[in-house]
């Protein structure tokens, strides 16, 4: 026995302090969501101080889901990173299959390719919604304005004309709008996070064993069947991984979204939280732990999903 | 059929020429092994004939036809890898389904030969597992079931058995060996082993830097070897050179003697020197030989166990008849 108690002696104080990191928030976090506890209370003091006394139970879940909020954060938390997923992983496939053929200049392509991995997430933010998606003065607007333009110019050309007079105005999309704003939050992180993706593939491509591909070649297979038969089961697993970690990363996006709208029609859960620790904690404690909850569901689902149709 | 023809076939990687023209015909059923050493152009050579490098100049010909722009595929030619080159998220039975897959061949037709393939070599237990689970000899055989099902003109070996230990190596080698004599399809293997080359082949072609040094059989290339290269490159172990006046005695350049073509006598032999390392394998006996009035070391074959050690003083005596003679270019002189 005391051949095998030293070992764990000495490991111990690295799981001691992993535990630590990992239960103690975790747990204030469950002792919070039962507690009633709010920043400032003029009516109530003694609710600004966490204390068993405040026991509320169940109530802040109740309220939580009670939210009119609640419900449209989940499924938006879940669309934006259900749609992030799909884009990158789809988007890095093809980018990491077309870069990793040697050609003039693929170094610099491959760092070109990468550095919107290096930008802010907040900088990136800003920059898609004032220069790019911006209905007036971003590459948007100037363009709609530029095809109606050119439109217009046409529809008083000889010939033609009457062809292009049956042309409606474009219209710009505004971004921040409710209905638009998730959108927008798709496409900027989407636009960040392939890099992410193509680095990993392309290096899953790079130990791709030539000679298997070769034997496929001989045995008659073309283009698409290598790429559906050797290539995407070869890199399942990158995908599988690309997708886990994405959507660790994507459940908690804020600041494109508090940039983006403001959360306005568009939160999901972490924003939700953020509204409820301006002064209930309680409630945002409550929200935090159905936020664990759903993590949890959606890794087990795509990583089973995943698995199996990759994997044959 | 399988009668594959190069006619002046030569191949360049850039400014490198690797392979100078060359023709070569290889018979329909016929075991050819291309032999040499690493970097000679042997596996090259197959992959020009399997289409998987693009020839510089000349033609390739399967049956008459010219396949020299003729896609990998349609060439009629199955490969076997030295890495094996199985797809490893596949079973077995879809590895060798595979090329009939592609083919789009009927369901019952590809169980059919599956099953005739996996019968013929003894896979029959191991279809529904995945490559990672095989031994190396047992991915070897699967690698040849997938070039088996496709019914091929002829089949290309690319150093099949380098990856496998020395025992498995003589199972396979047997087995591909009956094999052919079963099928009766045309082979060509590449090796830089001249073991598997003196043991398989109908035909031997011997490489160098992309030359071809000799073509024959494994016993006209032992017997009657072209040139030095040849000489020294097949028999184990190799042909003793000597030069000198040993060689003016005899009017050529060098002469070469096997091993096992000098006699271990008691006294009188030609030459009398020291024994340096004696190698006692029980059927065989190698003796390293010094002091011998040669400017080389000796190395003579004696049947059976000969009780000499190192030290010990030892008489030879060359059989004349069976001695190669080399002219300054080093090329055979009849």
């Amino acid at each position: 026995m005391s051949d095998r108690r030293l070992p764990r002696l000495l490991q111990s104080p690295a799981v001691i302090l992993l535990l630590i990191w990992m239960l103690i928030p975790l747990g204030m976090t469950l002792y919070f969501s039962f507690i009633r506890y709010v920043l400032n209370s003029l009516r109530r003091p003694e609710w600004t101080k966490p204390a068993l006394s405040n026991w509320r139970g169940f109530g802040n879940y109740e309220f939580v889901l009670e939210n009119k909020d609640f419900l449209l954060a989940i499924q938006n938390s879940l669309f934006i990173v259900c749609s992030i997923l799909f884009l990158t992983v789809i988007l890095g496939v093809l980018i990491a299959v077309l870069i990793n053929k040697a050609f003039p200049g693929r170094g610099i392509v491959r760092v070109l390719l990468i550095s919107p991995f290096f930008v802010m997430p907040a900088v990136n933010a800003v920059l898609w919604i004032n220069m790019i998606l911006d209905p007036v003065l971003g590459l948007q607007g100037l363009a709609v304005a530029g095809i109606n333009d050119l439109i217009s110019s046409l529809q008083n050309a000889p010939v033609v004309g009457w062809f292009f007079s049956l042309w409606p105005q474009f219209e710009p999309i505004s971004f921040r709008a409710t209905q638009t704003s998730a959108i927008a939050v798709i496409m900027m992180v989407t636009w960040q996070w392939t890099p992410f993706a193509v680095l990993i593939f392309m290096t899953s491509l790079q130990s791709e064993d030539q000679q298997q591909k070769e034997a496929a070649i001989l045995d008659g297979a073309g283009a698409w069947s290598q790429f559906r038969f050797l290539t995407l089961p070869h890199l399942a697993r990158p995908i599988a991984i690309v997708v886990m970690i994405q959507a660790i990363f994507h459940l908690s996006l804020y600041a494109e979204i508090e940039i983006v709208s403001r959360g306005n029609g568009n939160k999901n859960l972490p924003y939700l939280i953020g509204e409820f620790a301006n002064n209930n904690i309680g409630a945002a404690s409550a929200t935090g732990i159905f936020a664990v909850i759903l993590a949890n569901i959606v890794a087990i689902f795509l990583l089973r999903m995943i698995g199996k149709t990759l994997m044959e | 059929m399988g009668r594959i023809q190069l006619e002046k076939v030569s191949k360049s990687f850039g400014d490198v020429e690797v392979i100078p023209p060359l023709d070569l015909t290889i018979e329909d059923g016929e075991f050819a092994v291309f032999v040499g050493p690493s970097g000679c152009g042997k596996s090259t050579l197959l992959r020009l004939i399997a289409g998987l490098e693009d020839t510089t100049s000349g033609k390739v010909l399967i049956d008459d036809a010219d396949v020299t722009q003729v896609s990998p595929s349609k060439r009629g030619l199955s490969m076997v890898f030295q890495t094996y080159a199985l797809y490893p998220h596949m079973t077995v039975r879809k590895n060798i389904a595979f090329p009939m897959r592609m083919a789009g061949l009927s369901e019952d037709e590809q169980e059919k030969r599956i099953m005739a393939a996996a019968e013929s070599l003894n896979l029959t237990d191991y279809l529904d597992r995945k490559p990672g689970q095989l031994s190396g000899g047992q991915r070897q055989r699967v690698a040849i079931g997938r070039a088996i099902v496709r019914d091929p003109k002829a089949f290309l070996f690319d150093e099949p058995l380098s990856n496998l230990d020395a025992a498995l190596r003589v199972g396979m080698r047997i087995e591909i060996t009956e094999m052919h004599a079963r099928m009766k399809t045309t082979m060509i293997y590449v090796t830089h082993d001249q073991v598997e080359a003196m043991t398989m082949a109908d035909k031997i072609v011997v490489l160098q830097a992309g030359v071809i040094e000799q073509v024959g059989s494994p016993l006209e290339l032992y017997s009657a070897p072209k040139n030095l290269f040849v000489a020294g490159f097949i028999g184990s172990p190799k042909m003793n050179f000597i030069e000198g006046d040993e060689a003016s005695k005899h009017n050529a350049k060098t002469v070469g003697i096997r091993p096992e073509h000098i006699d271990v006598v008691e006294s009188g032999g030609a030459w009398t020197g020291t024994v340096g390392v004696a190698e006692h394998l029980g059927s065989d006996t190698f003796f390293h030989v010094h002091d011998t009035g040669l400017a080389e070391t000796l190395t003579v074959r004696a049947l059976g166990n000969v009780a000499l050690n190192h030290g010990d003083t030892i008489s030879l005596s060359p059989r004349v008849n069976e001695m190669h003679r080399f002219d300054d270019q080093g090329l055979r002189i009849a």
